[in-house]
């Protein structure tokens, strides 16, 4: 027909016989009663698209040469709009499609078994017609309903849910809708719904679930509940600021139990446990991290940052973290393993790289170790030799020299103590035997020069080793620094009983005045051994008011030392042990003037550190105005502490008067550097 | 010549006279000095101390002889502080006519202070910049993070917490 240019006839025919078909099929599916309904359209759309392909077939030739001359619309795509138009669009069928559908959700959603290859082949049929049909006569009512469902029922859960339980079902439901949307809606249905129940079941109740009592975060954290946890992150994650809320309530929450503890006035007595509990909490939110915040790294900087703040709100938080060295250096890593050493250790520098102020971690380790190194009391050479490297690769070479040169003289007093014995020892005899560490002035802490009076019994062997040691070494001076060293004396008592006693070089003086008589008053051994008074009474203490220890006997028998005080040689003296320590050079917490008088030298010693840092800054700038000064020094120390503003300008200050530095003559908000 | 030793105008022959000790003039300082104010009577000298007076009024000059009234202070050869009792003589007779509320809070701040027992001349000049740019007694545009002497920063905080 085409042939003979009866096309348009032809086309016309076409369109109105399908209409006419497509109406009667309408009644027909109009007709279906309840659940045959979808079935019923399912069918009919099948033959439908049966006779479409056959209609085509036939009308080939024209849908090739006069419906594109004649700009109409080809028979395939006539076929699918007129079964649009009259079917679906025809006011009965529009809507009884549409409700049914969503019924069959909702119904779904209660549990109810539904016939989802129908479903599919419904939502199909609707795509084809083209993606706006099924989004107009479908998706989006769905998206609308499933929004007021979902409200009403995230409503309901959460007057009734705690919030791991909440989650649980927030989840199933989340991974239900996915599931739906695989099975029988189009692909591009699956953002926009999981959006729905991201919105209604998460975002709107985000709050109320992290603070919800006894269930929420913080709960969750506290109980170590890293299922329930991960879920919260998995969930809270498709949500915009979904995980800077679990973030922020996760920081405050460490902020505040780390303030907690550093304050602590009750925990603060005992510094190891302290740090161990540092070392504990970072340990719990490691893992928390690890295992249900997917080792988001957001989360890390938090925890670090939480860590640095309350640290260093305490400010002898330096001094117990070397305590804690101290103590496990001492004896805390007796048996453990190499790599257990490591783990600790690298531990320890973690708290050590949150201080602010290193420069006072710094002389309270050297204190500690040179204690250490002094009683000859490490548990491992290597371990120590680890953490001086662990420290030199953190702050570099400067601030481990010292350290090393304290390891370097006990070296060396070694080989010393060789050639000593070697040289000399025939001439000694049966004396008592010496042992001497020489240490260089300026790598060991600073320590007042004091000297006593030393037992005669021991007074030749040290002159022959000064001798010996000037004699090999000229141009050097030696100091014995009696407040550091330690004996070992055999001692007898009353009914024979023998002990080896372990005591510091004071007491050993005070001891060895007993050989000569039975009894001796205070102002008599103060005389006699020229001990300072502070440490003398100390050491009395130690020798006659500790259980277990008491080879002196004091009268009377208070616990303090009066200058009155008069002291006997305990001959009743027992100890199940053989060897029995009473020496007391042991690193412990500082007393507070102690502490004090430690961070006055720590000031002092910032002030020429700060003005090494102005100067070199001012050299290399030529001139720079009063703030920008302040931010490059503060840069340039903060490996080592943070500088105080008003230090800054005081330094500042006695540079202009020494006349490293000028005020700019003209901009008087600059300085200028003088060659 | 009917003025006292101690009154301003005296510092400000000085000055002219480029004299370098307090209390003596050299014949050389001296004879430059009337030399500049053109007298060579003492009649004339007197009448030449108003001229003095309003010629050192003049900003530029005001600020040298202000410096030059420390150095005058100084008696020993290698000084380069003043003491603070001096320093509060010196404050009143220089500045004192000029800014007398500053000054005397001044002179009493540095009195009852105890972080300084001197004050040198990088802080002496400090003070006159801090009357010529400060607004007194609000001290707005007064900022401690710049580079005003930090006896000045602790100045204006004393001055604030006695104003609450």
């Amino acid at each position: 027909m085409v042939l003979h240019k009866f096309g348009e006839k032809l086309y016309s025919g076409l369109v109105a016989t399908m209409t006419f078909h497509l109406k009667e099929i309408c009644s027909s599916i109009e007709a279906a009663q309840g659940g045959l309904f979808l079935e019923e359209l399912n069918r009919k759309w099948a033959d439908h698209n049966k006779a479409l392909q056959m209609i085509r077939d036939i009308l080939m030739y024209m849908d090739r040469t006069f419906i594109p001359s004649a700009h109409k619309t080809p028979v395939h795509e006539l076929g699918l709009n007129l079964w649009r138009d009259v079917v679906i669009h025809s006011s009965k069928i529009q809507t009884r499609l549409l409700d049914t559908l969503l019924e069959l959700i909702q119904g779904e959603r209660s549990g109810e078994v539904i016939n989802r290859g129908l479903m599919r082949n419904i939502t199909k049929m609707l795509m084809d017609l083209g993606s706006s049909v099924y989004q107009d006569d479908f998706e989006k009512q769905f998206l609308e309903s499933s929004a007021d469902f979902y409200r009403l029922e995230s409503q309901e859960f959460i007057e009734s849910c705690d919030c791991g339980e909440y989650l649980k079902k927030a989840e199933r439901r989340l991974n239900e809708e996915i599931e739906r949307v695989s099975h029988y809606l189009d692909a591009k249905s699956e953002a926009k719904i999981t959006n729905v129940v991201e919105k209604e079941l998460i975002e709107s109740h985000m709050q109320r679930l992290v603070h919800m009592e006894n269930s929420g975060l913080v709960n969750m954290i506290v109980g170590d509940k890293y299922e329930d946890l991960g879920r919260m992150y998995s969930l809270f994650r498709r949500v915009a600021s979904g995980l800077v809320l679990i973030r922020d309530v996760m920081t405050s929450y460490i902020r505040e139990t780390g303030k907690q503890l550093v304050t602590d006035l009750e925990r603060l007595k005992d510094p190891v446990d302290f740090v161990q509990r540092l070392l504990d909490i970072k340990d719990k939110y490691d893992k928390i991290i690890g295992s249900a915040f997917s080792n988001d790294k957001t989360f890390q900087n938090a925890l670090n940052s939480s860590f640095e703040y309350f640290i260093n709100l305490n400010s002898r938080s330096p001094e117990y973290i070397s305590l804690f060295v101290d103590d496990k250096l001492r004896k805390g890593l007796k048996g453990v393993s190499e790599e257990d050493v490591e783990i600790i250790l690298d531990k320890v520098m973690m708290l050590f790289r949150y201080l602010q102020e290193k420069d006072v971690f710094e002389k309270y380790y050297k204190q500690h170790l040179a204690k250490r190194l002094l009683s000859g009391k490490t548990v491992s050479d290597d371990a120590e030799r680890s953490l001086i490297v662990k420290l030199k690769t953190e702050c570099g070479y400067q601030f481990t020299s010292k350290l090393e040169g304290m390891f370097t003289d006990m070296k060396t007093s070694e080989d010393t103590m060789q050639g000593f014995y070697a040289n000399v020892g025939a001439d000694l005899g049966d004396g008592p035997t010496l042992s001497v560490q020489v240490l260089t002035t300026g790598s060991w802490p600073t320590q007042p020069i004091n000297t006593c009076n030393l037992p005669t019994e021991i007074l030749s062997i040290c002159e022959k080793f000064r001798n010996y040691y000037l004699g090999t070494h000229t141009g050097r001076r030696l100091t014995w620094q009696t407040n550091m060293g330690t004996a070992d004396l055999k001692a007898t008592f009353g009914k024979g009983q023998k002990h080896e006693l372990n005591v510091s070089t004071y007491q050993m003086c005070v001891l060895m005045l007993f050989n000569n008589t039975d009894r001796l008053t205070y102002r008599e051994i103060e005389q006699a051994a020229e001990i300072p008074a502070s440490d003398l009474k100390r050491c009395l203490q130690s020798l006659a008011c500790v259980k277990g220890k008491n080879v002196l006997r004091k009268e009377p028998m208070s616990k303090d030392i009066a200058d009155s005080d008069a002291f006997f040689f305990n001959d009743k003296f027992t100890s199940k042990f053989f060897k029995v320590k009473i020496g007391t050079v042991v690193a412990q917490r500082e007393s507070e003037p102690e502490n004090q008088e430690t961070r006055q030298r720590v000031e002092e010693d910032r002030k020429p550190q700060i003005e090494a840092a102005i100067v070199r800054i001012m050299k290399a700038r030529r001139v720079l105005d009063h703030n920008n000064i302040v931010t490059e020094v503060t840069k340039q120390l903060q490996s080592r502490f943070l500088p105080n503003p008003v230090v800054i300008k005081k330094r500042i200050e006695s540079l202009i008067e020494r006349e490293f530095l000028e005020r700019d003559k003209g901009d008087r908000k600059l300085y200028r550097y003088l060659a | 010549m009917e003025v006292h030793h101690t009154d301003v105008r005296i510092l400000m022959l000085a000055w002219k006279m480029k004299a370098e000790k307090q209390g003596y003039f050299t014949l050389e300082e001296w004879r430059r000095g009337l030399k500049a104010l053109r007298a060579d009577t003492v009649s004339k000298l007197k009448k030449a101390l108003p001229e003095l007076e309003k010629e050192v009024r003049r900003p530029t000059n005001f600020l040298d002889l202000y410096s030059y009234s420390f150095r005058y202070c100084l008696t020993e050869e290698k000084q380069k502080s003043i003491d603070i009792e001096s320093i509060c003589q010196l404050l009143d007779l220089v500045l004192g006519s000029q800014f007398r509320a500053q000054v005397d809070y001044l002179i009493e701040y540095l009195k009852i202070q105890s972080d300084y027992k001197v004050i040198n001349m990088d802080q002496w000049l400090g003070f006159y910049r801090f009357c010529n740019e400060i607004s007194f007694p609000d001290f707005s545009g007064y900022d401690p993070e710049l580079a005003w002497p930090l006896i000045l920063d602790n100045f204006v905080e004393w001055m604030r917490a006695k104003q609450t």
